[in-house]
């Protein structure tokens, strides 16, 4: 124990300032989008605090507008098949890499998670020009084998957490029990990581959702709402940008807050 | 371990090696595999390949090959003739900057989270999480909001009285911020987790043995966070050189990155090869520090840390 006796009011203001500064980075945080949500409710030209004018017709002008939709149709569908085989193939090297040992697993891991450190810009050229070169062209389907690129590897490494916490001799136990493979995996393995699987599949939506630089050089003339906005952010000021980009938030928002309730949920209960 | 592999094994030693790769592992591995291989490393290989051609398509034959897109730029920087030397002067500058603040604001508040925040942790922790999952576009736009003339900042510094100020968007500064805000996690975050593992126990023998502030946080604090110090460092150095959004948004063209320009020689001009050979040396830091932090990484670590949250 400390030697130094300190008086409990200097205690109580160092703790204090340790919470004021972390508030303080944490507001520095949501400043942007903060200011993106007071923008998106404003109605007139000129921001002003103390005569506020209300109103949601950004909002509407953005639900009704064909071209905002159609923006939004491509990025469900690009975002949908991007969850799904992402959550898929993640979750299949993470097994493999957490629950077996093979040779070259090493490099294994090193090819599989090399993509989550590359600038999106460079991974988005080399996409495009690759995607020229090999006649894949440019459009959804470019753009889903694109974005599953720099999302399958963010997948693996958040269900190969999970799977890493799980006892390692449980597949030799089901192995004694006269599990045969299949039992093992459907009934042993994936229900033990399965809170890594649900995390790493809502990352996985939330990431493509938002994605911008991979999409911008793979979906071709088809526009994304990140595309749609980058397009109009370039153009000047339109009021109705920040109704879109909040709406496009407010989604990111609820599942990234579900899916860190649910982990911790799952962590309360075991501890 | 070894008994699981005997299990497999012995299924799979009967057969051709080709059959071993429909079991478990390699079943697994191998539609990543084979993603990463078609759509990473080709694109990749297609960068480099691009930057020795002379025109926007691929030849094989290594006679046709130049190197004259590398003579162009690096004559460029040596004798400051065009725009080369500076851009990339510009991109080092800002990626350096973005370094040392990032780390210089995440660490106490990386210090705070991992040992004195006890009560809203979880609410802090969102709050820093979110902007991750949150388009770069739509954070970049959200700060345009904030500091543009007769935005956000403005109403509210307008209540005080302050009405003159000089403008806010447009300076190499606003790109600084740009970058700092958008790559702070990844500084913030390594370094959490390094901290995470030192045990109270270690401060309190230290104190014992009449260690003062200074000498605890030079030889524990410092040491043990050092891993993600370096993991923070690289990654938010790598993904700032290749800031492109921040540029164009905040800096309004005035200051031009290594990332604008690669991206104005594919857009504006389509010239493959040029943006390409500019693009290899970008490719090769990342490349480097791509490794370097995947050796450093212990997922194992990681994942026993996790339960200590």
């Amino acid at each position: 124990m400390s030697t130094k006796q300190t008086s409990p009011l200097v205690a109580k203001l160092k703790a204090g300032s340790w919470y004021a500064y972390v508030a303080l980075v944490a507001l520095f945080f949501i400043l942007p989008l903060l200011s993106l949500v007071i923008a998106s409710f404003y109605d007139g030209r000129f921001f002003s605090i103390v005569d506020y004018e209300f109103t949601l017709h950004w909002y509407e002008a953005a639900l009704n507008s064909g071209s905002i939709r159609s923006a939004f149709d491509n990025t469900v569908r690009i975002a949908v098949p991007v969850t799904i085989i992402s959550t898929i193939i993640g979750t299949g090297g993470a097994i493999a890499y957490t629950r077996h040992e093979f040779p070259y697993q090493d490099k294994f891991k090193l090819l599989a998670l090399l993509p989550i450190f590359f600038p999106l810009i460079l991974l988005g050229l080399g996409m495009s020009m690759w995607a020229s070169v090999v006649g894949l062209g440019y459009g959804i389907l470019p753009a889903i084998v694109g974005e599953l690129v720099w999302i399958s590897p963010i997948v693996m490494f958040v269900v190969s957490i999970t799977a890493l916490g799980v006892d390692p001799n449980v597949e030799e136990a089901a192995r004694d029990l006269g599990a045969d493979s299949v039992t093992l995996y459907t009934k042993v393995v994936l229900p033990l990581i399965k809170d890594g699987v649900v995390s790493g599949g809502i990352f996985a939506f939330v990431l493509a959702w938002n994605n911008y630089y991979i999409v911008s050089y793979l979906s071709g003339v088809q526009s994304t709402i990140t595309t749609w906005i980058h397009g109009r952010m370039t153009q000047g000021f339109t009021p109705v940008v920040p109704a879109v980009a909040s709406l496009i938030f407010y989604v990111s928002l609820l599942l990234v807050v579900g899916a860190v309730i649910f982990e911790f949920r799952e962590e309360a209960k075991n501890n | 371990m070894e008994s699981l592999r005997g299990a497999f094994s012995d299924a799979s030693e009967s057969d051709n090696p080709l059959l071993a790769l429909l079991r478990p592992p390699y079943l697994f591995m191998l539609p990543l595999t084979l993603l990463l291989l078609f759509m990473f490393v080709g694109p990749m290989v297609a960068i480099v390949l691009f930057s020795i051609q002379t025109g926007n398509s691929i030849s094989l034959d290594p006679a046709m090959w130049t190197l004259a897109n590398y003579e162009e730029i690096i004559s460029g920087m040596l004798g400051g003739s065009g725009i080369y030397g500076k851009v990339m002067a510009n991109t080092v500058v800002i990626s350096a900057i973005t370094t040392a603040t990032t780390l210089v604001f995440s660490y106490p508040a990386a210090y705070a989270l991992a040992r004195k925040i006890k009560r809203y942790k979880l609410v802090f922790l969102l709050m820093l999480i979110i902007p991750l999952f949150t388009s770069v576009n739509i954070r970049v736009f959200g700060w345009a909001l904030f500091l543009v003339q007769n935005g956000v900042l403005d109403s509210i510094v307008g209540l005080f009285g302050v009405t003159d100020y000089p403008s806010m968007m447009y300076q190499r500064w606003t790109i600084i911020l740009g970058t700092t805000y958008v790559y702070m996690p990844f500084m913030l975050f390594p370094i959490y987790l390094s901290l995470l593992s030192i045990e109270d126990t270690t401060f309190e023998a230290a104190a014992d043995l009449g260690a003062n502030k200074l000498t605890m946080f030079r030889k524990i604090l410092l040491p043990l966070s050092m891993p993600g110090i370096i993991i923070g460092s690289l990654f938010v150095f790598v993904l700032s050189l290749g800031a492109d959004v921040e540029a164009q948004i905040l800096g309004g063209g005035s200051v031009f990155t290594m990332a604008s320009n690669i991206n104005y020689s594919f857009g504006y001009s389509q010239n493959w090869p040029l943006g390409s050979a500019q693009a290899v040396g970008l490719l090769l830091i990342t490349l480097v520090a791509g490794v370097i932090i995947l050796r450093t990484i212990d997922l194992r670590e990681i994942a026993s840390r996790g339960g200590e949250r």
